[in-house]
Parts: structure tokens; sequence; C-alpha cells
């Protein structure tokens, strides 16, 4: 150290200094780059999908009103109505929202509260398991077994089904699927309820089963809704899985369970191996709309959220 | 004027600490009894006792016997959940539930099974007056009790537990964590509420134990130095480490 | 009241249980449905093979010898005694009748057939592989006409190797198949979309979560950028495929590269994996001790230097759980990589072209006209293995590295 001059020594802080500030220069630019992408995604996603409703478009201008309340949807023919789809993909997904959420909370509480910890533990796992699972593993599952079950079930009501391809099927695929990610925020949740007002309820007499059902549910409910949100959003958006069991209506909208349906994420993967064209665009329309959905339906949650108050 | 609790060689272990050591005591009723005592020498864990809120901690074993209305709370066959309705605790920071006022003082008595509205709007509001909050809070019975300050919440907490119609109300410390004014107004309330209820405190304060209480516990490494009626206690203490703690020698 | 009270506790502390032996039983029933149907596709020679069957028109040369032997012949194996050749009957997965080539002996003159199709490789030496299906066999016959057997002429093996050892004089050709149904190329495929994706995805998080964690202030810009890459998670995949079609497509025609392709993909999941490399690598930056930072600054050390050589060393297991996650995430990704890079399974896959992952692989399998469930099990045993080890390899990283401090 001795040897070195003043004025290398000079040199060699500079050096840093002007080390530091580029390298400071891309830590910061990289941090710009990835917060941008999700503007970039809506930006862009935007224009592609907003052109075929522009009179210069090049494949023949669509009506708008009709791409967004019509009732029947044919590649062949060229006929876009997505209105039926929306409200197809508004059914499946809450119907499984509904199957789902007790199941949810009740087994986020079981291993957050009551089980003994060896079991909580496992079960823990089994829901990490699940969550884990891809979705085009959960398809192949739901094509080979949910779809016989359901099919199985129909001929025993006398039903008959396009080899069990039905709206109930893409129902219970999606309960499946939106389960484990509920579950784990909701145990999150649970073991954040302070123990203070677990011992407030107890010293007042209450049971630790009425305490769990009536306190501490009662305490995790912005986490329950966050789970919630979670899950619709993985509800909507489950696009490889749902396709290969929905059978793809050509008209709508499906309610009964039996009947096979189509969503917005099935409609844009349907016949992805050969198009061309105004039919490829307009799934980038469909993309908006689904984004959309996405959108309206967490305000919707959170808009429940603050009005479920107390009692 | 006989006796609430009746404490007979009360010994308790955290695992292989020793926390409470031969302990008698007897509460007499409608009176305040306060355990004043340096920091963890068992005060509220005396507390948790009477109401077998240590029954929540596994590791704990208790040998002896606390008895109410003639019975040995420790034994098995009593239900664990009635004696916490006859024995209400409040806590040293307010805790509320995240639900309006009116939920919160009626929740022990829908957790009894208790569904009828116009009984628990009278009970409510009993207990809310009793608890001097009834006016401050008459016209928002629906807002969530987390809008109220840390003195109104306590009071609520009081109600919550007076709801429940107890004999006895333990108190672990529950001002420490108030101001002056609010702590002012629950001690004005303890001294109205001893003429129905028996009421135990835990309190880091001696001022405050010799303002409210009639009679005091002093505690010391899970043993009961002294127990006298307050004025006693702190005027003519029978054993020196009482004297030494009153005086602020050490704690 | 109470024994309605303790009777509603019991309800409601059984629905519990049952809620979980449900989620329990579904998990298992999955596991079991995809075991059971892939197990026995699962081969060593599933892993190499080729998906798509190859046709060979293919010149027998004379035998070396008179007489071959087979002494470790199996049951089911026909085999000739007068060419060294066995053979096995065997059902393609679309249950059509195949016959499958199961022992060749080293001196048959089947390992040496020669490429009888015009164009480039005509003449070159085609090995012979077992699994190969022979569709059929011409031959010179006793009366010296040429005639063909084979699984084509509704033969079956042992028919076949009557008619070579006791009709044939001469093998002149044989059109036969190669086994296809493997997946060699999506496993190819998936390596180089980990590669791809990672080596872009890395350094553009990790250099965002130091700036996060280690230069930017508390304020509203930086809150502002954390919650638009939050954002990212809340996108469907399916959108980020619509996404690089859109944007990231120009970036690969500078490769001129046309159409869907493997790059395309690596680029597209890249975007998917960055919230996931920010966050794990912030939460492993905010763990390293701020004495340590102080120390290396101490000494003199300016800040990129703390940076790279005390701060992001320390932060080494919470980045390789990013790593981890990410692996998991690009082996499972399927709705993004269909629109980027194509359901076509390519066997030979390159950067510049399309192909699938194994997960795009399934998706291919089953949405034809006849799904092969057999394949698409297999290859999701494969995937949940792999997904299995990784979660297996983060906990056990957790547990390693949470002892340090």
């Amino acid at each position: 150290m001795t040897n070195i001059t003043a004025d290398q020594k000079k040199k060699m802080y500079q050096r840093k200094r002007v080390t530091d500030d580029v390298m400071r220069m891309i830590f910061k630019s990289s941090a710009i780059l990835a917060s941008s992408m999700i503007f970039i995604i809506i930006l862009f996603i935007l224009q592609k999908g907003l052109m075929p409703f522009l009179p210069n478009y090049k494949y023949g201008q669509v009506d708008i009103i009709q791409f967004l309340f019509g009732t029947t949807w044919r590649q062949d023919s060229a006929i876009y109505g997505l209105g039926f789809i929306v409200i197809n993909t508004l059914v499946s997904a809450f119907g499984a929202l509904l199957i789902s959420l007790p199941f949810s909370i009740l087994t986020a509480l079981f291993i957050a509260k009551i089980a003994p910890k060896k079991l909580a533990i496992f079960m823990k796992t089994i829901v990490e398991l699940l969550a884990s699972i891809p979705s085009v593993v959960y398809g192949v599952f739901a094509a080979g077994y949910i779809v016989t079950m359901v099919k199985n079930l129909g001929s025993m009501l006398n039903i008959s089904t396009a080899g069990g391809s039905s709206l109930m099927a893409v129902i219970i695929l999606l309960a499946i699927m939106i389960f484990p990610t509920m579950t784990s925020i909701t145990i999150t949740a649970i073991g954040a309820v302070p123990s203070d007002l677990e011992d407030a309820s107890l010293a007042l007499g209450a049971t630790v089963t009425q305490t769990n059902f009536k306190v501490v549910l009662q305490s995790a409910k912005s986490g329950i809704f966050a789970g919630v949100i979670l899950g619709l959003g993985r509800a909507f958006g489950e696009a490889t899985a749902v396709s290969m069991i929905a059978g793809n209506k050509l008209y709508g909208p499906t309610t009964n369970l039996f009947d096979i349906t189509r969503t917005l994420t099935s409609t844009m993967l349907a016949g992805l191996k050969e198009t061309i064209g105004l039919d490829y665009d307009i799934r980038y329309s469909v993309g908006i709309v689904l984004m959309a959905t996405i959108l309206i339906s967490n305000l919707l949650v959170n808009y429940v959220k603050k009005h479920v108050g107390s009692r | 004027m006989k006796n609430i609790f009746e404490i007979k060689h009360l010994t308790l272990h955290y695992g292989n600490l020793l926390a409470l050591k031969d302990v008698n005591l007897t509460i007499k009723e409608h009176s305040v009894t306060a355990f004043i005592g340096p920091s963890g020498c068992g005060k509220s864990t005396l507390l948790r006792c009477l109401n077998r809120m240590n029954d929540l901690i596994p590791e704990c074993k208790i040998e002896g016997q606390i008895i109410i209305d003639e019975q040995d709370i420790q034994n098995d066959k009593i239900s664990v959940v009635d004696l916490r309705t006859k024995v209400g605790m409040v806590f040293q920071k307010p805790n509320p539930f995240p639900m309006s006022i009116y939920e919160n003082v009626a929740y022990g008595l829908r957790c009894q099974g208790i569904k009828d509205k116009k009984a628990l709007d009278e009970a409510v509001e009993t207990s809310l007056k009793k608890a001097a909050l009834w006016n401050e809070v008459q016209d928002r019975l629906k807002e969530n009790a987390y809008k109220l300050s840390g003195g109104q919440q306590q009071r609520l907490c009081i109600a919550r537990a007076i709801a429940m119609e107890p004999e006895v109300i333990l108190m672990d410390e529950p001002t420490s964590a108030l101001d002056p004014i609010a702590t002012a107004k629950i001690e004005e309330l303890i001294n109205d509420l001893k003429k129905e209820y028996t009421i135990i405190i835990v309190t880091h304060s001696m001022q405050q134990a010799a303002r409210i209480s009639d009679d005091t516990a002093f505690f010391l490494l899970g043993e009961v130095i002294e127990f006298n009626p307050t004025k006693q206690l702190f005027h003519v203490p029978q054993d020196k480490r009482t004297e030494d703690y009153i005086t602020g020698r050490f704690g | 009241m109470m024994k309605k009270r303790l009777f509603k506790d019991k309800v409601l502390n059984g629905l519990t249980f049952f809620t979980s032996g449900i989620s329990v039983l579904v998990l298992f029933a999955i596991f079991f449905f995809i075991f059971q149907k892939g197990y026995s596709t699962l081969s060593l020679d599933m892993l190499s093979n080729n998906y798509w069957s190859v046709n060979y028109n293919l010149a027998i040369p004379e035998s070396s010898q008179s007489v071959y032997t087979y002494p470790s012949i199996e049951s089911g194996e026909s085999f000739s005694s007068k060419y060294g050749i066995a053979f096995k009957d065997d059902f393609s997965p679309d249950k059509k009748a195949l016959i499958v080539v199961s022992y060749v002996d080293p001196a048959s003159p089947f390992k040496l057939l020669t490429d009888l199709s015009a164009g480039p490789n005509q003449g070159q030496v085609i090995p012979i592989q077992l699994g190969m299906n022979i569709e059929k066999i011409v031959y010179t016959n006793t009366l010296g006409v040429d005639r063909s057997a084979g699984v084509i002429f509704k033969q079956n093996a042992s028919e076949l190797v009557n008619i070579l050892d006791t009709q044939a004089t001469k093998l002149l050709s044989t059109y036969t198949q190669t086994e296809g149904g493997g997946i060699k190329g999506s496993l190819i495929a998936t390596l180089y979309l980990i590669l791809i994706s990672l080596a872009i995805a890395m350094p553009l998080g990790i250099f965002s979560a130091i700036y996060l964690t280690e230069y930017a202030a508390k304020n509203k810009t930086s809150a502002f950028i954390r919650s638009s890459i939050e954002l990212l998670t809340g996108v469907p995949s399916i959108i980020y495929g619509l996404m690089g079609m859109v944007v990231l497509y120009p970036i690969t025609t500078l490769f001129k590269v046309s159409g869907p392709s493997v790059l395309l993909g690596g680029l597209t999941l890249s975007i998917i994996l960055l919230p996931t490399i920010i966050r794990t690598t912030e939460e492993a930056l905010k763990v390293v001790p701020e004495h340590f930072r102080s120390a290396s600054l101490s000494l003199g050390a300016n800040y990129s230097q703390t940076i790279f050589k005390v701060v992001l060393p320390s932060a080494v297991p919470g980045i390789l759980t990013g790593i981890l996650l990410s692996v998991g995430r690009v082996i499972g990704e399927s709705a993004a990589l269909i629109y980027t890079m194509g359901t076509f399974v390519n066997d030979s896959p390159s950067v510049t072209r399309g192909g699938t992952s194994l997960a795009v692989q399934i998706w291919s399998i089953m949405s034809g006209e006849q799904p092969n469930f057999a394949l698409a099990s297999a290859i999701s045993i494969i995937i949940l293995g792999i997904v299995l080890f990784i979660n297996i390899s983060i906990k056990l990283l957790a547990r390693r590295f949470a002892k340090t401090w």
C-alpha cells in the first residue's frame, strides 16, 4: 500500500466511482425494464386486439357489438360472437369457486388450527404437491378420469353427454386446480390472527371450535378474500387443461351441466394448429376480454370484501 | 363475608421451571384484590390459573387446589367452558374482536346458544351501562369496535366479560396500555363493579393497588410473601421484603 | 344447551377432517391415474427415441453364414435361423398390429442394410434398431418369383419367420418403420428453453432485485416499480403467449427466424420467470446482515464490489431457490409455449425452429383425434418426477441454509 503514489490512488478511486455509477445505472435500468413489462403487455395486446374492429382492417372489419354480445362462434364461417363465451367463462369460474372455497377454508383451518403437528405438516405437503402439478397433467387427468366420471354419471341419470366433456367436468377440474392456491393463502391468513383474540374468546367461555369458526376465520377474512381473487384469476386464465375437456360448443351460453361448453381460453387455443388471418388475430381481442374479465371480477370481489362486514 | 376463591398449596411448573410455590390465598366476595410484585414472579401466572387459561400451555403442570363454590376447578370433571363464564378475564392489551361493538358484547352469549334478539339487546345495553360505556356508544352499536379509542376498547372488553354475568372478574394489568385519563376512568369503574362482582387485579403500579384494592398480595419469585388488607400492607408491612419492594428498593 | 353446542362443534370439526381427506384422495387419484396409464410406456427407449416414425426402404445384402443361433430366445419371439433375426408381435398405441424386431445376430445381413431411396442418403448403411416395425420384406421364393411378406399382409411374427426360413432363397429389400413415440426431441427442446430463459431472466431479475433492495429509496417510485412487477404474476400464461408473438417476435426475426421458435419461447418464458426471480432474490438479499455491507465498505470497497463479492454470495441459497422454482415453471408451462413455439413435435430441435417442450408435447398428443393417453401419462410421470425433485431440493436448500445465521 505504501508504494502507491497519491496520483495512482486518485485514479483508483475515480475508477471505483465510475464503476459504481455504471453498475448503478445497469441495476436501475434492469428494474425499470422489468417494471415496464406489464405495460408493454397490455399496450401491445390492446393494439393488436382492437385492430379487427377498425375500418381499415385487412381481413374485413368485424362488428364490435356482434363480437361482444354474439351467441355464436364459428371459425369456418367467420362468425365471432363472444358474448356467450364470457357468460360460460363466468359460470365455470364462479362455479368452481363455489365448490372450492368451502373446501379451502375448512382444510386450511384443519391444517392451521385443528390437526396435530405431524398431520398438519403432512397435509401441507399434500397441498403443496397439488399446487405444483402443471396444467397439462391436470388436463390429462381430467380428460381420462373426470370426463369418464361425468359420462358414467350422465348415463346413470339417462342424460347423454359428449363422452363426458362438459361444463361439469370443467367446473370440477377448475375447483381442484384453484384449491391449493386458496388453501395456502388461507393458512397464512389464519396463522396471522393474533393469539390474544383467541385468548379473549376462550376467556369468555367459548369452545375451541367456536373460537376457530367465529373469531379466527372472521379475523382472517381479508386474507381469505385475497385467496379468492387469486383463485378466480387462475380459474379464468386456465387454458390448456380446460381446452382438453370443454368440448368447444359453437353457440350458447351453456348452463346445462352435462352439455359441452366453451371458455375464453379454450377459444383462444382451439384450432391453433392451422389458423391464419382474422381467425388468428381475433384471439387477441379475446385476450383483451379475458384480461378485462379478470380485472372486473377483482374489483367486484374487493367491493364485496368491504361490505361483508361484521354481522 | 363469604370466600369466593380458596387457593390451597398451589404449585406450578412450566416444564422444569418452578413458577408458583405453595401459594395459599383466600379471596373475599365483593372485594378488589391486587397482586403486586416485580416482573415475572408469578402474578399473571396465578391469575391465569383461576380461569384455567394455563391449560393452553402444554408443558404446564399444576398441583394443589383452587376451590370456587365448593368445587376444585382443577378437577377434570369440571367444564372449563362453564368455569370461564363464571370467572371472566380482561387482558393487558385491549383485544376486541374485529366485529361491531354490539357483536363484541353479545359474543359470549351467542356462544352459549342464546339467539333471542330481545334478550341479546337487553344484555348488551345492561353490560355497556355497567361498564360505563353505554352513553358513548349507544348510537353506534353497529360500528366496528376498532374505531373506539384504547380506553373505550378496554371498557368494551370489560362489558363483554360482564355480559356473561360472572362472579369474578380477573384483570391482568388492564390499564398498563392506557393513558392516565383512561386509566382513571377504569379505576373508577372497578370501584363500582366490586358491588356486584369480585375483582382480582394484577398490577405493576403500587399506587394503583393502593388506590383501588381492599386486599393486596405481594409476590416474589413465585411465592406469596405477604397477603393482607391493603392499608395494612402498605403502611405496616410485616415482611422486610415487602417493605423493600414498596419503598422502591428493587423492582 | 351444552349438548347441542358440543354436537355442533363435533360436526364442524368433522367437516374439516372430511375436506382434508378429500384433498388427499384427489391427489392420490391423480397420481394413481397418471401412473397406471403411463407406467408401461415409460422406458429408456421412449426417452431416446424420436416421436415421428421414419419410413425406410432398405436393401438386404447376402447372408454371410448359412445358420444362426439365438440361445437366449424368449417366449413370444420367433427366430429365423437362416438370417439371424428375431421378431415379436406388438401393437401400436392406436391398436395397429406390428411385427417388431426383437433381436439381431451381430453377423446377420440385417446389420448391413442400405438405404434404397433416391437422394443424398442412397447407399448409406442404416443400422437396424430393435423395435423397428417390419412392414414388408421382398424376397425371391423357391420358384424364382419375387414375393412379399410382412405385417401389411396381415401376417404375424412366426408366420413371417416361417416364410423366410422355408420359402425365401434370397432376401431383396425391406420396408421398415422406426419406432416412434419418443420424447428425445422434446427433452432437448425443454433443455434449450431452460437455458435461454434463465440466461435472460437471471441477470435481468437479479440486477432488478439488487436495485430494489440496495439502491432504491423507500419512495413512491420504488413502490410503483415493485407493484408493476408483482402485477406480472396475475397475468395468465396464455396472455404471455399472445404477448410473445406480438412483442418479442420481431426480436427473433433479427436472428433470421420466421414463425414460432424455441428462441421465441425462451424469450417469452424469461418474462414469465422475472417476478419469481426478483422476489426470491430480494428476499435473499434482505436477509444478508447489514454489518456485512458495512464491513466491506469500511475496508474501502465500493458499492459494486460489496454487492458482488459480499452480498450476492451470501444470497446464493435464495437465488438457487429462485432458479429451481423457475426450472419447475418452465417444465410445467404450456399455454404460452403453444403460441410461441408451436405444437409440432420436432425430433431434432434447434433454437431457430419450432418444437415442443415436454408439456406441449402432451398437449399436442392429447388434442389430436385420437389422444394417446399412454404416452401422455408417461411424459406426465417424468414431469411430475422432476417437479417433485425440485420441490424436495428447495426444501432441503431452505433447511440447510437456515442454519447459517
